[in-house]
């Protein structure tokens, strides 16, 4: 079920509805992150939303705010030179490879999910 | 009327001017008689006052021409004043006269009703020249020395001389200077709120202009929506109201600031008083799942990625430092990064230099004086907690993309027997498959549809047979036998979608679901609204040729408890469809045809035990292979009865045998204990090729890819291992 938030009002009742129509999805997507975040060389999962708030995260709150700022410049950087080449393309994923690790962010509007995984081991 | 002393009428005249045009000529009279000024003296317009006519201007206009030709005393400038007044007198006069004129016009231009016979009617029409309309009248300054005025214009001139030279030293010329008084200058103060400024900047980048186009666009279309939205906004508190009304306002407007800007200010505005809802959203949305999705298979790609190189038979770096040791590309790499330390740049320049050029790669892995000898190298396993426990029983390779493999888990054996699982896997995720479809009964034949490759037929081993769809991730079977009353009462021990020439029908090729099963029918199911099936042949029993002996008298026919030897497999002629082979339990293996569903057209005996698999040779189509719980495979021609060759190498089962989609001679074959390769162009009597397994766990099936040299090795653990065939001889197209 894909929500289109803006053309719909979040009334209480309408938000219960959600969580029990939604506990399918939820499910699936609580064992994917499981799964991605039990990943060979997976050290850390991050979701944080627009605000750079952490939804889901595996790191301490210090660490996750600051590579959720980070990258999200970064993000808006990558998108804005995508987008000024042509607008009718979008940024869908990044991945910056550093000596030590490889960060891989997919970002939406809504949120931010980041994993960084050490690909030598 | 108003009349002073001297008689003169002073009527307040209205001040009403009638038309502007008659104003006109009445200042031009006063010019023109102020031209004459000059010339003429006062006795001139006194006389003028006196003539008033009533009528038309013309007569005026001649009047003042009469004038001009008369010649009169030149009045002073003493009584300019008078004359003045006198002027604007006879202006008043003038003024009610015309206006009385005025009046009588309008009267006479009342207009009278046409009527029809007016058209007949004779129409006078007067032309009249109007008066003379003075704009601009200048005197001139030059007169004629013949004029009558030469000679007082002469005496002024003269005068006028006399007086400019006895100016200079006269005491009746004095110098006087005057200044002008300066108004006194007042200095007013006023105040007033501070202009407050503020400086405001923006980047406008053309994807920025782009997006706010589109909006516009979409706009009207959704202008439902947007009011919808608005009334969303404002059902909230009321400090967030007036901002989103401004917004509203603004987002109206088309205002220069960045769609973006406003979204997320909409959504700063939600996320003070729902956060929890927001993030939910955001957790469940599905762009999320999809990015989730893309992330795995990232991560999977960084992590196999050497193995799926291999896998994609790229050209393996390898530094050509290290002693090139045919041990694999996992160890050369850890090497090279052990010297990496000692020497960094210098493995850089090599490893570009190998990449550049390849041949030295081949040159380096194959030294020509060993001789390497073929193996197996395995790659990576399909494998995840789902699967593990289960027995793999099939393994098939989607028609249409070569990446996407089905396995069916599911015992053989009567006493194991749990709830079975089909599982898609794809190559860009080797650790959780792509579909999970739970299945009551242990799943033990699959195959994908050719015509509609999203198709995925499923046998198990109550006989049912279930078709799913692999697009949707939903686990509920498309279409299902239970409802059948024909349906199998045995294990489906392999099912096959065939395409059938129906050349003569001019049908064109028909894709045909087939199963062979353990009741002794091989079927075809008809996919309709419910699945159904009717049978193409009953595999009866045949007696064993066993040689009466002489003297023995007819033996009664054993009492069998059915007619029909179970089917275990089959396999369609690779040419020609309406062939196919049928291997029983009793060991006998079945040539029949789709045209004869009564009898079999040939039987080859040769195996002791259960037959539990057939192969045509894709290549030399006149011989197939056979594998059977007898620990031997048998190569047969299908013209010869008895087999031509025998291949047992271990005591046990063999369960699966494929042939090689790339080589005539080069098959894999699935013992319990091991996986064999065997290439009849090297050896018949041993394999080239002897993989051995972990003790506790039994190979069950083999599946060769197509698009690469590697094969696919199922176990009863539930793994099915990706090996890579490496060094194998190349394939010869002869013989």
């Amino acid at each position: 079920m894909s929500l289109k938030r803006s053309s719909v009002q979040y009334t209480p009742s309408y938000i219960t509805l959600l969580c029990l129509l939604c506990n399918r999805e939820k499910a699936e997507v609580e064992e994917t992150l499981k799964r991605i975040q039990a990943h060979k060389g997976v050290i850390a999962t991050i979701v944080v939303n627009a605000e750079g708030i952490p939804i889901r995260t595996t790191l301490d709150n210090s660490t996750t705010v600051q590579y959720a700022g980070l990258l999200h410049q970064l993000i808006m950087k990558a998108r804005s030179t995508v987008r000024d080449i042509d607008p009718q393309n979008d940024l869908t994923f990044l991945r910056i490879r550093s000596k030590k690790h490889e960060i891989m962010v997919a970002p939406d509007k809504e949120y931010l999910l980041i994993v960084i995984q050490n690909p030598c081991e | 009327q108003v009349f002073d002393e001297e008689g003169k009428d002073v009527t307040p005249h209205p001040l009403f001017h009638s038309d502007p045009n008659t104003v006109v000529p009445r200042q031009g009279k006063l010019l023109a008689s102020s031209a004459y000024f000059g010339a003429t003296g006062s006795v001139f317009l006194s006389s003028f006052s006196m003539h008033q006519p009533s009528g038309a201007n013309a007569s005026l206009g001649s009047f003042s021409r009469t004038y001009g030709s008369s010649s009169t005393s030149i009045s002073n400038a003493s009584t300019t004043e008078s004359i003045l007044d006198e002027i604007v007198e006879p202006g008043s006069r003038g003024d009610t006269t015309v206006s009385l004129s005025d009046v009588q016009v309008r009267q006479e231009e009342i207009k009278e009703e046409l009527t029809k016979a007016d058209l007949d009617r004779r129409v006078d029409l007067y032309l009249t020249e109007t008066e003379t309309v003075w704009i601009l009248d200048m005197p001139s300054v030059v007169v004629s020395v013949e004029s009558e005025d030469a000679g007082r214009v002469l005496e002024r001139n003269r005068i006028y001389v006399d007086i400019c030279t006895n100016r200079p030293g006269n005491d009746r010329f004095v110098e006087k200077m005057m200044q002008t008084i300066n108004g006194a200058a007042k200095n007013k103060e006023v105040q007033c709120d501070k202009i407050i400024m503020e400086d405001k900047g923006m980047m406008v980048t053309s994807w920025d202009l782009y997006d706010l186009f589109h909006i516009s666009e979409i706009e009207p279309t959704s202008k439902a929506e947007g009011s919808r939205t608005t009334t969303g906004k404002s059902s909230k508190s009321h400090t967030t109201k007036e901002h989103d009304r401004t917004m509203s306002v603004s987002s109206d407007r088309g205002s220069p600031t960045s769609s973006t800007m406003i979204l997320e200010s909409a959504v700063l505005a939600r996320i003070h008083e729902e956060e929890e809802c927001h993030s939910e959203a955001v957790l469940t949305s599905e762009n999320f799942q999809q990015d989730l999705f893309f992330m795995e298979r990232i991560l999977m790609e960084n992590i196999f990625q050497p193995k799926l190189a291999a896998y994609r038979q790229f050209p393996v770096l390898t530094d050509p430092d290290v002693t090139s040791d045919t041990s694999g590309t996992v160890t050369a790499m850890k090497e090279a990064k052990q010297e990496k330390h000692d020497k960094e740049k210098k493995d850089k320049e090599e490893q570009k230099e190998a990449f550049i050029d390849p041949s030295i790669l081949s040159g380096l892995n194959k030294t020509p004086e060993e001789i390497v000898p073929p193996r197996l190298e395995r790659l990576w396993s399909y494998v995840c907690d789902l699967t593990n426990g289960h027995s793999v029983s099939s393994m098939v390779w989607s028609k249409v993309n070569p990446d996407l493999l089905a396995v069916g888990y599911g015992a053989f054996d009567f006493k194991e027997q749990k709830k079975g699982l089909a599982c898609c896997w794809s190559l860009k995720n080797p650790m959780w498959p792509e579909r999970i479809f739970q299945c009551e009964h242990g799943v033990t034949a699959l195959d994908f549809s050719m015509a509609s490759p999203n198709l995925l037929a499923v046998g198990m081993y109550n006989g049912s047979v279930a078709i799913y769809d692999v697009r949707s991730c939903n686990d509920a079977a498309l279409l299902d036998s239970s409802e059948s009353s024909n349906k199998h009462t045995g294990p489906v021990w392999q099912l096959r979608w065939v395409e059938q020439d129906r050349g003569a029908t001019g049908d064109g090729k028909k894709e045909r679901l087939i199963c062979i099963s353990a009741d002794g029918r091989i079927t075809e199911w008809l996919i309709q609204k419910r699945l159904d099936c009717t049978d193409l042949i009953k595999i009866k029993r045949t007696e064993s040729e066993k040689k009466k002996l002489p003297g023995e008298k007819e033996r009664k026919s054993e009492a069998l408890i059915s007619q029909q030897a179970a089917g275990m497999c089959f396999d369609f002629h690779p040419k020609d469809t309406n062939f196919y082979l049928a291997g029983t339990e009793e060991g006998h293996i079945h040539q029949c045809s789709c045209s004869c569903n009564e009898q079999f057209l040939k039987t080859y005996r040769g195996h002791k035990g259960p037959v539990y698999k057939v192969a045509w040779n894709p290549f030399s189509t006149d011989m197939f292979l056979s594998c059977s719980a007898d620990w031997s495979i048998i190569l047969w021609h299908q013209d010869s009865q008895t087999p031509i060759l025998t291949f047992s190498s271990a005591t046990a089962f063999v369960h699966d045998i494929m042939w090689s989609p790339k080589s005539a001679f080069i098959f894999a074959a699935a013992n319990e204990s091991r996986v064999e390769i065997w290439d009849l162009s090297v050896s018949t009597l041993n394999p080239v090729i002897s993989l051995f397994a972990n003790p506790r766990v039994k190979f069950t099936s083999v599946l060769f890819a197509k698009n690469t040299d590697c094969l696919l090795v199922g176990d009863s653990k539930g793994e099915v291992s990706v090996f890579e065939l490496q060094n194998l001889a190349a394939p010869n197209s002869n013989k």
